[in-house]
């Protein structure tokens, strides 16, 4: 979100998901599309199918790199230097838009001069994929029109991950590749809602519509229309919150997250949460969280309340009540009413309506949309939507980069901050399966999902687990510095050597136990794609007790990472 | 009729785009006609032949959804030869289908019963009566009853050509041909993501949706249907949440989650399977239901309302005061509404004075 605040002015997909059929390059980095976002996922094949080329990089052999024209299997957390090499081929082969560049961007020369030395040579030492791989690539990006990059959490859960955003929005820059249909730079979001509650101001440093907390003007607008004083200090991020849980924080109050499964190291953070003063949990079941919990506060689900929910191509779309809440439990919106005014606020909203009306009022980017309008029209608006008679947008700088001028940011690759070594050898990352979501408080609960994938598992190369012995569904202990988990192992063809991969849903076998907290400079994202880790066999499957594989993918035969075996 | 852009059907003169078929120009004018293995998201194949037009010059009938409108084509629709063809067509499906429009109601509607219905007079042929072997498959959603199949392949190309995967596919020859995985294996065993695509484009309920049928719950007709934005990941998938108003001790439930019509932005009446199948969440006996307060005695107990909203008040206050309003920190949520997140963010800032407000979702 940052990342593109800064270099294009807009955090937020570029381009509409309807536009991803008619692309005909696509450069698919971090993200898992056919589990995480398997509706995008269907878009992207049926561009392929159209005959559009794809190139997936992710150090894992997934389902996508089946239909892809290539897989370019880095080392996890080693993308600066990928991006950077395919950066430096464009401008060494002169495929930039030098037009583009000298009306549009700026920071140009220091970056041409940053990259100069990140030949793909060298990035094929570091990265592990072939120089040749990369220069075509990068020419493919680069004399492609309509080529769209699209990424996840693979580029943003890193210490570094900030500076892998810039690193892709450089090559959007070098090659102008912005500002028209299916043409741009594209972060997915993983939840229902992430592009609105950061519109909608649940960040420290901004306002609604991201008007910055530090800015007077915009402080003495929000002071007038509240009718109160506001504090000019820019607050906590999660990353840092979670640290000084205990200590600098005394009291919580926590909305809908689950954050002894969502956040990583959480030994450390459990131990802070034990010498809390206060905390309120409002959520719809008891979660793992509500251990900690003073006082718990029952909600309502999505189907039974109203509001909107902003998609990852900024459209803002209703959500309808279609049945009452269990006993007592009340919506979200009712019960942080009720806190306010036991808080002695004088609120009075009578509907999400209302509120969304006042939220727009001060936030010009979204001022054209309103609850009515959304229901009339049938059919979700998108923002920049400045008035009642704007259509939205569905694609993003195409009178211009909105930032006034797209600014390139030069960046040098930072190792991650814990690689392996002899004590810990395997590289994890973290990710989600089809079938789960998140805690999966939601999932383990519905019928069907937990009987095709019942419990955690580590998937491990077939080299690395014959070295230790392990064979699949075996019972296995996963140790890092910070702590130890027990799930039964996977015999994989996706991962490389030297990686393992987990899925972070299961609260019986919780990755985040084993995942360092340390958070991106920027936006204090916490590097859950990377952490030194040893898996150990405890126990043997007995023969009978092979499970059934539980993913949604086997890994291809013959693929990148078999095929290196 | 010499325009380069029009066509003439019914009389009507309608205006096509390049590339048109028959079938997109009609529509797209309001006109009907009818067909079973069309469906906009997928290549025409012109299997089912329930939309034959007859075309001026042109000896045979013409499959619309898969002929080019040309300039100047003259079409009839509904002349007696087309209507000829219509009837004795869906009496020959029908023959080989479960008779009784109402037992087909239990699943989806079927479309096959309400074409032969709108056109009457249908010429009744013998039942094929046909042996069906019930096929079990151990995976909980998705249920094919092969009596109801007409064998139109939406299903099969849906798994192909949207979600990519070809779990299912066409078997057998001539009247034996149906609806497959590869070997019969289960679904649960097949490269099936469970998306439910051919749930939502059997024209006839013979893929069907498991849990409804066997919940017991109401049939379909019955059923209000609440288009709504799911909750699971950042697409923001259009979805209508089928909901039993008597349920649940009247509080409705929802026992079914269905697609908008194809072309609904942004997925395009797609589904994934934690959006289609993964809603028994919202009536699990685990949903609090009242709120908690921890007691003495260190464990959490019912409490009112009001007793809770004193506590929350106070508790915060307290810390406030003690150690300053930067001692608080709010979490909102990603998975919350824009509204709540807002109110979230005011919370924080108007009342409690702070600006120590986020969620995990800023990457």
């Amino acid at each position: 979100m940052a990342g593109l605040v800064t270099t294009f002015g807009a955090g937020a997909m570029t381009n509409s998901i309807h536009e991803i059929r008619e692309a005909d390059f696509l450069f698919v980095i971090g993200s898992n599309t056919s589990e995480a976002h398997p509706i995008i996922a269907m878009e992207m094949k049926r561009a392929v199918r159209r005959g559009a080329k794809l190139v997936v990089a992710d150090p894992r052999s997934i389902w996508m790199t089946t239909i892809a024209d290539r897989h370019l299997p880095l080392k996890p957390g080693t993308d600066v230097w990928l991006l950077n090499a395919m950066a430096q081929v464009i401008i060494a082969e002169g495929l930039s838009d030098e037009n583009f560049i000298a009306q549009s961007t700026e920071g140009y020369e220091a970056l041409a001069e940053r990259v100069a030395n990140y030949t793909p040579e060298e990035a094929e030492k570091i990265t592990g994929v072939a120089a040749a791989d990369i220069r075509a690539t990068a020419r493919a990006y680069a004399t492609t029109r309509k080529a769209g990059i699209y990424y996840t959490l693979g580029i943003t859960e890193h210490t570094h991950g900030t500076d892998n955003v810039y690193a892709l929005s450089n090559l959007v820059l070098l090659t102008g590749h912005l500002g028209s249909r299916s043409t741009g730079l594209n972060p997915l979001r993983g939840q229902n809602n992430v592009q609105g509650a950061n519109d909608a101001g649940a960040s420290p440093i901004f306002f609604p519509d991201y008007q910055s907390v530090g800015d007077p003007e915009i402080q003495a607008k929000y002071e007038a229309a509240w009718g109160c004083s506001l504090s000019s200090e820019p607050g906590l991020n999660l990353n840092q919150m979670m640290k000084v849980a205990g200590s600098k924080i005394r009291a919580f109050f926590i909305m809908g997250e689950d954050i002894v499964m969502s956040e990583p190291n959480v030994a450390v953070l459990e131990e802070g949460l034990n010498a809390m003063d206060f905390v309120v949990i409002q959520d719809i079941f008891l979660t793992e969280t509500a251990r900690f919990a003073d006082v718990v506060l029952p909600a309502a689900c999505f189907a039974e309340k109203d509001g909107t929910f902003t998609n990852s191509e900024r459209r803002v779309q209703l959500v309808r009540k279609a049945v009452e809440p269990p006993g007592e439990a009340r919506a979200d919106w009712r019960i942080l009413i009720d806190i306010a005014r036991a808080s002695g606020a004088d609120w009075d909203y009578q509907s999400p309506a209302d509120i969304y009306a006042e939220l727009v009022h001060e936030a010009p980017n979204f001022a054209g949309i309103s609850h009515e309008r959304i229901d009339s029209e049938g059919i979700g608006l998108q923002w920049p939507c400045p008035t009642s008679d704007h259509p939205g947008t569905k694609f993003l700088h195409e009178g211009g980069v909105l930032r006034g001028k797209g600014l390139f940011q030069a960046v040098d690759y930072k190792p991650s901050v814990e690689i392996a070594d002899s004590d810990y050898p395997l590289v994890l990352s973290t990710g989600r399966t089809l079938y789960h979501y998140n805690a999966a408080t939601q999932t383990t609960r519905s019928a069907g999902l937990p009987e095709k994938q019942p419990e955690a598992f580590v998937e491990l190369h077939r080299k690395d687990a014959g070295q230790r012995g392990i064979s699949d569904g075996d019972l296995v202990e996963v140790l890092s510095r910070r702590g130890s988990l027990r799930c039964r192992a996977q015999v994989s063809r996706q991962v490389r050597r030297g990686c393992i991969w987990m899925p972070f849903h299961f609260a019986d076998s919780r990755a985040n136990l084993l995942t360092v907290d340390q958070g991106d400079a920027v936006t204090g994202t916490a590097e859950y794609k990377v952490c030194a880790t040893e898996v150990r066999l405890l126990a043997a499957a007995a023969a009978d007790d092979k499970t059934l594989f539980p993913g949604a993918f086997w890994g291809e035969p013959g693929g990148a990472t078999s095929s290196a075996t | 009729m010499s325009a380069p852009d029009q066509i003439l059907v019914d009389d009507q003169t309608l205006k096509f785009c390049p590339g048109e078929t028959i079938l997109d120009a009609t529509r797209r004018a309001g006109c009907s006609l009818p067909t079973l293995c069309h469906d906009p998201r997928l290549e025409p194949v012109g299997a089912c032949r329930s939309c034959l037009v007859e075309v001026k010059g042109q000896r045979r009938l013409m499959p619309a959804c898969k002929t080019p409108a040309s300039p100047g084509m003259q079409i009839e629709t509904r002349n007696e030869r087309v209507l000829r063809h219509q009837r004795v067509l869906l009496s020959l499906y029908l023959s080989d289908h479960v008779g009784d429009p109402s037992e087909c109601e239990d699943g989806a509607p079927c479309e096959l019963h309400a074409l032969a219905k709108d056109l009457g007079n249908l010429p009744v042929l013998v039942p094929l009566q046909r042996k069906h072997k019930p096929r079990a498959d151990r995976n909980p959603f998705i249920e094919f009853r092969s009596e109801r199949c007409i064998a139109c392949a939406r299903c099969v190309r849906y798994c192909d050509e949207v979600e990519g995967v070809n779990a299912i596919t066409l078997t057998g020859r001539g009247l034996h041909t149906t609806i497959s995985t590869a070997s019969g294996i289960s679904l649960y065993d097949s490269t099936c993501e469970l998306c439910g695509g051919c749930v939502d484009v059997c024209p006839t309920g013979a893929m069907a949706e498991k849990m409804p049928l066997s919940a017991g719950a109401a049939p379909e007709r019955e059923l209000e249907k609440v288009r709504t934005t799911c909750n699971y990941c950042g697409v923001g998938c259009q979805m209508d949440l089928n909901v039993d108003r008597a349920a649940a001790a009247g509080r409705g439930q929802v026992v079914k989650v269905t697609s908008p019509p194809a072309g609904t932005a942004p997925s395009d009446g797609n589904l994934c399977v934690k959006g289609r199948f993964a809603y028994d969440f919202i009536d699990h006996p685990d949903r609090l239901s009242t709120p908690l307060l921890r007691g003495a005695d260190g464990n959490l107990h019912p409490a009112s309302w009001e007793a809770a909203l004193e506590r929350t008040a106070a508790g915060l206050q307290e810390v406030a005061k003690k150690h300053g309003a930067d001692a608080l920190a709010f979490v909102s949520s990603a998975r919350c509404t824009m509204e709540e997140n807002y109110l979230v963010q005011k919370l924080s800032r108007a009342v409690f004075g702070t600006n120590n407000v986020h969620q995990c979702a800023a990457t």
